[in-house]
Formats: structure tokens, sequence, C-alpha cells
């Protein structure tokens, strides 16, 4: 799915040159789950970037799904974000003046996709994370647990074949955050490709492989083990509890 | 506390000197052109000799054609000047304290000292005339009552005629020749100008003052016609000066002085008296329309105040709403910009009302800032519409005085203004709950 | 692109978005009302007087001793500057056009005062004063010397033939346009004048009245002792020509008294100063509104980008492309402008029917409205347009950034 050799990333100031990524390569099969773990200021979330071509790089290459990104115009670039990539913030980032439904819509709007298209996905997607219910509902209404499941179903609302999570728990609390993860494995079962960054090693443990970054490389990895299918999924996750409850 | 909002207000601007600038020369603009439009609105709405608003009046009545009215766009106006019999008829009443009958003329001066003969603008007037207006005496002083019934040959100069023709010495008691006829000089006014010209103002609100003051009598005497407005509406064969006199041509003025509401009670009846045996005599064929005016009355009647002059200031202050807004929109930016300060400092122990304090303070700062620096705009842009008028305006002190009281008014505009404008983005800014701005966003 | 959610997220987050619709608003009400007034001045200013404004200028003479000649003085000084180089003509007048001071009686078509009537300023002259006016004759001709009357006392009654303007003729004839020299009309004692020629066009006393062009000039001089020469010089030739005429006319007659000399256009512009200031301050009113609305809209649009870069940086991590982001901004900028316009339109309707009401002015004409929508809509989009580009350079790694 995603194949990095060599790259390396600078930042420079007036004052300083920071090397976020020295010679960085890493590889990533179709359907893994993968924590990338490492110290604050490691360049995880550097590396996170550059595989969600949010940031350019300075040398070597990278292909993702067969396709070599370092030449693409920012234009293919967008395209390629939209059509193949989903990704989940530590921080939600939900337009906080548009309700549930249109911010699920907001990736699909740049797909250029018909009305009935985009509401098939939008519901669908809601489903998934149990909030279908809350669709009219703005951010400032929704609990942190609640905000973030929002953004895994603008995530995957599109079909993406890779899915970035910066932290994707690091705003909630324990039972919310196992809650998100449930649903990340969920869809990694459905056969998305996960790439999760994470500096909380209780969840690292739940992907199917771990790396480390330190000052900009990979410093040791595990081998790729396919992963035992679980004994039970729920369904649908949210609706373990009654909806008036208040909480994810 | 307030010492303190004012730091931070200094410090919110070093960090912002754009947006900062943006907004005070928004206010700035706005009160200029205000400043300037009032500017020139006050100096044609003054009211000349305020504490003299109840005392002097303008007698009017309607003399005028009964087929058609004298102003066909404001019929139920009466005409503002009088016909020589009407204005005599009026001067007899014994109420007022004073009055005064009067008409604009002209005639070549000469004599003198120092004089070039020239043709001077001439006030033919009673006595009266001086003491009323309050005209201020350099030399001398003027006439009686008995000099008027004389005629006597005497004469006031204004400053400017006594400088041409004496060369600014004490003139009184010298002779001077006017229509070849010799006058003698009772006294010298000093600088007058009154702006608007209230006591003329069917002539010319903003003419100059006259340059010679003669007793109202020689007029008739010397058979001068009026060098001011004069109309006339019905068919008379006019063939000598007599005809003229008789006529009901319009040409003069009347102003009485009425110290108590009991005579101007009287004056009033007098007025409604006189017309009524006129029309007994076969004229006024129209209906009844007397009115009694005091200064600020009259000004407003006779226009004095343009449209023109009230439409350009309703613009300036239209144009100075558009700059509040303007500066309303930048606040609100500016400060929900640095509401994660706010949201700190409300952490550390700020109350709701401190933040509105603080945020409203520099909003006036920024009002304080505009409204001075469009003061200064507004002053030389008075001082350029100075210089375009003096073009063609002789007298420019008069028409357009500079006026510090409007650039105070102005400040204070701009002050209340910006405070207004700074109400709602200082309440904003404090009504949100400061865990908002301290969460990562 | 969808300008649902953009509307609805507006709604939302309204305040800013209000202002600068309430700016739009009010800027499309002042501007369009601001230029139709001053639109208006500018071509009462520019109005054809039908003279050789440029060129004339005026001087009034008194004689005033009691044995000086009066007509001897006229005719001597005429002849004086009408020999005088640089100078096209000169001639006798009461008043001077445009000056603001001026006569006008009323006259009738019939005796009796019946018929059609008509006001006119009257100027008495003498017969070089078509020429030194410059005032083109349509028809007809000018008065003979012969024709002049050198009248020694105030007498009432006109001279029995005049020239007139067309616009008073045709006020006293309408029905015929056609004929107008010739006809003869009356004044209020039924005397009667002809007119003998037919003035193209000519501007009288008053500038603001709504008769301006309505002008006579008869043949007639006297009876003094006052007079004032019109003197018309060559193009180029005014000032140096005025100064040798009043050195001229003080030397060939010490004994009376030569006045202050001045030019028409001096007079012109006296007269039209208010116009002219209106015409100004509102040009001046009209382009800083302009301007400050655009800084206004161009700093909350920019702050606008600025608060909302995450949210930027989500978008284009979402597959937002550069050009996506611009026209989502330029988009809600639009509703806004709309929104202001339309509100502004009205704005602009009332203003202009309450002020014409208020200040008897002209009702505002529609052409000028169209005009302002147009200029302001382009305006907002293009104040917001470097704020967008601006949104549309945020790294879509602002998206991942926790500080």
């Amino acid at each position: 799915m995603l194949s990095m050799k060599n790259v390396s990333k600078v930042f420079r100031t007036d004052l300083i040159e920071t090397h976020a990524l020295r010679d960085f390569s890493l590889d990533v099969k179709a359907g893994e789950f993968l924590a990338v773990t490492g110290p604050s200021g490691s360049g995880k979330t550097t590396f996170l970037n550059i595989a969600g071509l949010l940031e350019p790089y300075e040398t070597g290459s990278y292909k993702l799904d067969n396709v070599e990104v370092t030449a693409l115009s920012d234009d293919a670039r967008s395209a390629l974000r939209n059509q193949k990539i989903g990704f989940i913030f530590q921080s939600f980032n939900l337009m906080p003046d548009l309700n549930v439904y249109d911010n699920v819509d907001v990736p699909l709007r740049y797909r250029r996709m018909k009305s009935a298209e985009r509401d098939k996905r939008i519901t669908n997607a809601l489903e998934i994370v149990g909030l279908a219910a809350r669709m009219k509902h703005h951010p400032s209404q929704l609990s942190g647990g609640q905000q973030q499941r929002v953004a895994i179903a603008r995530a995957i609302a599109g079909d993406p074949k890779l899915v970035l999570a910066d932290e994707p728990t690091g705003n909630l609390d324990s039972l919310m955050a196992r809650q998100v993860m449930d649903l990340l494995e969920r869809i990694n079962e459905m056969g998305t490709t996960i790439i999760m960054v994470t500096h909380d090693p209780e969840l690292a443990r739940r992907a199917h492989r771990n790396v480390q970054v330190v000052d900009g490389q990979i410093s040791d990895f595990k081998p790729y083990e396919p992963h035992a299918q679980a004994a039970s999924v729920p369904a649908h996750i949210g609706a373990v509890h009654t909806p008036a409850t208040a909480g994810a | 506390m307030f010492a303190y909002y004012l730091r931070l207000s200094l410090q919110s601007f070093r960090r912002n000197p754009g947006l900062t600038a943006l907004m005070v020369m928004a206010i700035a603009l706005g009160i200029s052109v205000c400043m300037v439009t009032l500017t020139s609105y006050r100096a044609a709405a003054r009211i000349p000799l305020p504490e003299k608003n109840d005392l002097l009046y303008v007698p009017n009545i309607d003399s005028w054609d009964p087929d058609n009215a004298y102003d066909k766009d404001k019929p139920g106006n009466a005409p503002d000047l009088q016909t020589y019999r009407d204005a005599r008829g009026l001067y007899a009443s014994t109420i007022p304290d004073r009055k005064v009958i009067m008409f604009k003329a002209g005639g070549v001066l000469s004599g003198g000292t120092h004089m070039v003969p020239e043709y001077v603008s001439a006030r033919m007037t009673t006595g009266d005339f001086f003491a009323m207006f309050e005209t201020p005496f350099l030399y001398g002083g003027g006439w009686n009552a008995k000099a008027d019934e004389g005629p006597e040959p005497v004469m006031v100069l204004s400053k400017e005629t006594n400088e041409k023709a004496f060369g600014g010495a004490n003139s009184v008691g010298k002779t001077v020749l006017w229509h070849e006829r010799e006058f003698r000089v009772v006294g010298v006014l000093n600088d007058w100008e009154p702006a608007p010209k209230f006591y003329d103002v069917s002539n010319g609100s903003f003419d100059d003052a006259e340059q010679i003051y003669v007793p109202f009598s020689w007029g008739q005497i010397m058979e001068l016609g009026s060098d001011g407005n004069t109309n006339c509406w019905k068919t008379e064969d006019i063939q000598s000066y007599q005809d003229f006199l008789n006529s009901e041509c319009i040409w003069m003025e009347t102003w009485v002085e009425l110290r108590t509401s009991a005579k101007v009670a009287a004056f009033r009846k007098f007025l409604d008296d006189y017309v009524v045996e006129q029309k007994s005599k076969g004229r006024f064929p129209r209906p009844l329309n007397n009115h009694l005016y005091n200064i600020e009355g009259w000004m407003e009647r006779n226009q004095v105040v343009g449209t023109d002059n009230k439409a350009m200031l309703i613009m300036a202050f239209a144009f100075l709403a558009v700059c509040l807004v303007n500066t309303v929109g930048l606040l609100l930016a500016k400060f929900l910009n640095a509401a994660p300060v706010a949201g700190v400092r409300r952490a550390l122990g700020a109350s709701r009302r401190d933040i509105f304090w603080q945020h409203l303070t520099e909003s006036g700062v920024v009002a304080v800032a505009g409204g001075l620096a469009g003061g200064l705009l507004g002053v030389a842009g008075v001082w350029a519409l100075r210089a375009w008028y003096g073009r063609f305006v002789q007298d420019l002190d008069r028409a357009l005085p500079t006026d510090y009281s409007t650039f105070v008014i102005a400040v204070g505009i701009s002050l209340a203004a910006g405070l207004i404008a700074g109400l709602y983005p200082a309440w904003r800014i404090g009504r949100a709950a400061p865990a908002t701005y301290l969460k990562v966003q | 692109m969808g300008l649902r959610p953009i509307l609805s997220a507006l709604m939302r987050n309204g305040a800013g978005a209000i202002l600068v619709a309430i700016q739009i608003a009010l800027t499309l009400a002042i501007v369009v009302n601001a230029v139709f007034v001053t639109e208006q001045r500018v071509t009462k200013i520019g109005r054809d007087s039908g003279m050789d404004d440029q060129n004339i200028f005026a001087v009034p003479v008194t004689s005033f001793e009691k044995d000086h000649d009066f007509f001897a003085m006229v005719r001597n000084d005429l002849a004086m500057l009408r020999g005088m180089p640089g100078i096209v003509d000169a001639a006798p007048t009461t008043q001077i056009p445009l000056s603001g001071g001026g006569s006008s009686t009323q006259f009738y078509s019939l005796p009796d005062k019946k018929g059609e009537k008509s006001p006119v300023a009257y100027y008495n002259t003498d017969d070089h004063g078509v020429k030194t006016l410059g005032v083109k004759l349509a028809d007809g001709k000018n008065f003979t010397s012969n024709d002049v009357e050198y009248r020694p006392k105030d007498a009432q009654g006109l001279p029995g033939t005049a020239v007139v303007t067309r616009a008073f003729a045709e006020a006293l004839f309408p029905r015929e346009k056609e004929h107008l020299v010739g006809k003869t009309f009356y004044d209020d004692q039924s005397k009667p004048t002809v007119i003998a020629g037919v003035m193209e066009q000519m501007h009288g006393a008053w500038v603001g009245w709504d008769k301006l062009d309505r002008v006579m000039l008869a043949p007639l001089v006297g009876p003094g002792p006052g007079i004032r020469y019109l003197i018309r010089t060559e193009p180029g030739r005014l000032d140096a020509t005025m100064s040798a005429v009043e050195v001229a006319l003080r030397k060939r007659d010490p004994n009376r008294v030569v006045g202050k000399l001045r030019t028409m256009q001096n007079f012109k512009q006296s007269s039209y100063s208010g116009d002219s200031l209106m015409a100004v301050t509102l040009a001046v009113v009209t382009a800083l509104v302009l301007i400050f609305s655009a800084l206004g809209i161009f700093g909350l649009a920019t702050f606008n980008v600025n608060t909302r870069t995450r949210q930027i940086g989500t978008r284009r991590a979402v597959g937002a492309r550069k050009r996506d982001i611009v026209s989502y901004f330029m988009a809600e900028n639009w509703m806004v402008t709309t929104l202001g316009v339309v509100v502004g339109c009205g704005l602009a309707l009332a203003v202009g029917f309450w002020l014409s009401n208020q200040f008897q002015l002209p009702r505002l004409d529609l052409y000028y409205l169209v005009g302002g929508v147009i200029g302001l809509w382009a305006l907002g989009q293009l104040a917001a347009w470097q704020p967008a580009l601006r949104a549309a350079k945020v790294s879509p790694a602002t998206a991942t950034r926790n500080v």
C-alpha cells in the first residue's frame, strides 16, 4: 500500500535547521494496522503529514498504492488525498459551524458526487459509528468521544484505502478511547489499511505491528503477523448504551 | 485599573499596527468630513445676537398680488420686503421700544482728505439701527430721532470707508460729499461684518455690510431708488419718484424691538389693525397673513441655511455611519482574534466585566486617536475650503470662520461613536466561556 | 460546490458577515445618490451660456459731478474701448449676466395682459451688445444703432424693438416656433415691442432660476449716473487687456468713478459656487466611502481567513484543491455581498426618494442604481480576492498541528 524509501524532511528557519525525518524507509502492506510510536518530537507527526501528502519532502521516494507521489502537482495530491486517504486528527477538526451531516459531507463534496450518492454514504458512515440519530446536531452539542466518531465517519465516508490516525484518542477518556479503538479495528477488518500514530503503548499493542520512530528514523519493528478474527464484534458499537445516556 | 487597561491597549496596537491604523483612519476621515460640513453649516446657521433673539422682530405682511403668491414654491409666504407706504405706516407705531425703517442705496462718495471718489453702498436707515443691532463704534456714535426728523445731513462711515476717506483718522465732524451733497461724519464703525447679514437677508445673506449709513429721509429728498431688490406686481403708471413711493412695489424693511410679551401681543394686534384698515382702502387684496418673526425665525423662513447645506450635512453623517460600521467590524475581528488571551485572563481571575472594560478602553483609545486625527484633518479641510472659497468670496472670516468649538465637538462625537462601536465587540469577547479558548483549538 | 452548507455556516457565525453586508448596503445607498446628485450639478454648471463667457469682463463706471455729461462719457468711453488692441467689442449694460444681480419683468403675447405670459431677464444695451456678448442669432437680426434710445430720465417702458432668446419667444408664442421674428409682445401697460432677432441661447442673471435662458436685450442706454461696460477680448488676452482698460478709462476722464473690474468667469464661478462645492464634496465623499468599504471588506475577509486556518487545513487534508478553497471563500463573500447589495438597493431608493422630497431634488434615475449594484458587487468580490488566495496557500499540515 505505502512504500517510503530514504525520505528526508528538513525544516529550515533563519536560525535552525531541523531534520524531522532522515533517510526514512517504511513499507506498509494493504490491510495492515500499523502503530507508529516514539517520543515527542521524534518525527511521528511529520511522517504522518508526508504519508498523508500534507507536506512535501526533500529527498527520497514515496509510493502510495503504487503511485509515485514525488512529482505530483498540488491538485493531483489533493485528489489522491480525497480518494485514497481518510484522516482522523487528535483534536477532531470538525467544522464548528456545520452540523454532523454536513461535516461528514465535506470530503464527498470535493469528490463531486451526486447528492443521492453522498447521502447514501453519509448515512452509512454515521450508522457505522453509531451517530445516525445526531445528524442535525452541531459539534458543540456533542461530547469529545462523539465528535471523534463523527470525524471517523468523515474519514471513512469516501471508502478510502488508507486511514491515517494522529493520536486519535489523545483527547478522550479511557472509556471513549476504547470505543474509538474498537471502531478502528472494525474498519481495519473491513479491509482498510490503518496507520495510527500514538504515544500510548497500550493502544499500540492493539495494532498488528508497531514501529518506533526516534530522531527521524525507524528504530525497530516487529514482523507482520496476520491478525486473528476477534471472537465477537458488536454490529453497532454505539448501540451498547441507550441513546438517552450522555457521553460516548 | 484604567491605566493598566491603557497600557494593554497600547501593547495591542503595537502588535497589530496595520489593523489599528485602518480603524483610526476610518474614524478620522468620517469625523473630518463631518467637521467640514458642520463648519459650513454652522456658519450659515449661526444666529447673530442670540441674546436679542426674543427682542428684535420683523413685521411681515402680505400686500401682494391676489392672483399669484409671492413665492410659488411656498405659497403661504408673504413677501420679505414692504412698500414705502407700509413701511412708514408700521414705523409710525409707538408700541416698539426701538424701531428702524431702512433700504439699501448707493452713490458716489467723495471729499475727505484721502478720498478717491468711489461708488459706495449705503444703508438708508433711522437712528435706532445702531443700538438695535449693536454696531461697534470706533469714533463717535449714531444719530438721534431729531436728526432723523430734520433730516440732518449726518453720516456714519464703516471702518474701511473711513480708511479710504480719511486715512483712518478720527473724522467725526468732518464733511464728505455724497451724491454731490455735503454730509457731516458723526461716527465711524469698528470692524463689523455680521455673517449671516440677518438684517437684510432678502438682498443676500452673505453680502458685505454697507459702506456708509445715512438717515432714511434723505432717500426721499434725493429721490434714491433701491440698490437692493425691488419687486412690483401691480400694473401702475409710475412716472415720477412720488408715484414710485406710492406704488405697490416692495423695497423696504422694518425691524422693531419689543421688550415684553405684552408689547409683542400689542404689536401683533397693531399689525392686524393696520392691514385691516388698508384693506378697507382697497389695498392688500390677499387674505390676512401677518407674522412677527424673531431673528431665528426670520433666518429660517428665508432659508439662510440652504437645502444644499442640510443635504451635505446629512451626507457627511451617513459617511460617518459607514466608517463606524467599518470600525465595529474591524474591532470585532481584532478582539476575537485575541480571544485566547482573554480566555487565559479569565482563567487567571478576570471577571466578564473586567474583560469588557479592558476592551471598551481599547475602543475608546482608538476613538480618541481617530477623533484627534480627524479633528486635525478637519481643520485642514476647512482651510482648503477657505482657500477654494477665497477665489470669489471677499471676506472669508465672515463666510467661514475657524470655529474651535467644532473641533471639540468633533472629538466628542468621535469618542462617543468609538465607544458605541466598541460595545458589541467588547461584550462579545467577554461572553464565551474561558475553557473554549484554553482547549487546544 | 454546495452553497447550502456555506449559507448555514454563515448564519451560525453571522456577526462579521452582517457587518460586511451593512457596510455594502450603506455604501451603495450613499454612492448611488451622491453620484446622481454630483452628475446633476456638474451638468448644471456645464450648461452652455450662449455667450463667450471666457473672454468677457465688466467695469462699472459712475459719473458724479453735476455738470458731467453722462451720455458723452459713455460714447467716448465706448469709442475708445472699441479702438483698443485685443478688444473684439464693447457695449454698455445695466447688469452683468450670470452675476446673480439683474432685473426681470413679465411680458404677454397680447395686450391687456392677455394671452401667454412669461417673465424675462432684460439687459439694456446698444447695438454692439450682441457681438460683445458673443451670442448667436438664430433668426432675424440685431437692432441697429438708430434703434438705440438714449434716455436721460428714468421712464417706464421699453423701446419698440428687442432681441430675445428662443426660449422666451417660444414661451410667448408656442405654436409659432418657425415665425418668431416680427412678433409683437406687450408689457403690463400694453406697450408693444417687436422681436427683431432671436438668440439661440443666452443665460440671464440667476443660475438657480428655472427660466435662466429667458433673456431680452433692449436697445436702451441711460439715464445714469452709473453704467457698466461689457468688454470682450480676443482669446488669451483677457488679463493684459483688463489692466490696460482700467488705466485707459481713468486717464481718459478722471472726473468720474471707475469701479472694480471683474471677469464674467469670476461672476459665473461665484454664482455656481454652491453647486460646485456640493459636487466636489460629494465626489470626495464617494471616493472615500468606496475606498473604506473596500478596505473594510478586505480586512474582515483577511480576518476571516486567519481565524480559520485549521478548518482550511482540514479541508485541504480531506481533498480540497487550492482553487476549491478560493471558491469557498469567494462564494461565502458573494453571499454576503449579495445580501448587502439587495438591502442596499432598497436603502438607495428610500434615500433617493426622501432626498428628492425633502430637498426638491429630482427623483433618482434607476440607471445609477444598476451601475451602483454592479460596481459594488464587483468591489465586494475584488476586496475578498486576495484573502481568498491567501487562504488557498494554507498548508494542509495545519490540520495536524496542535498549537
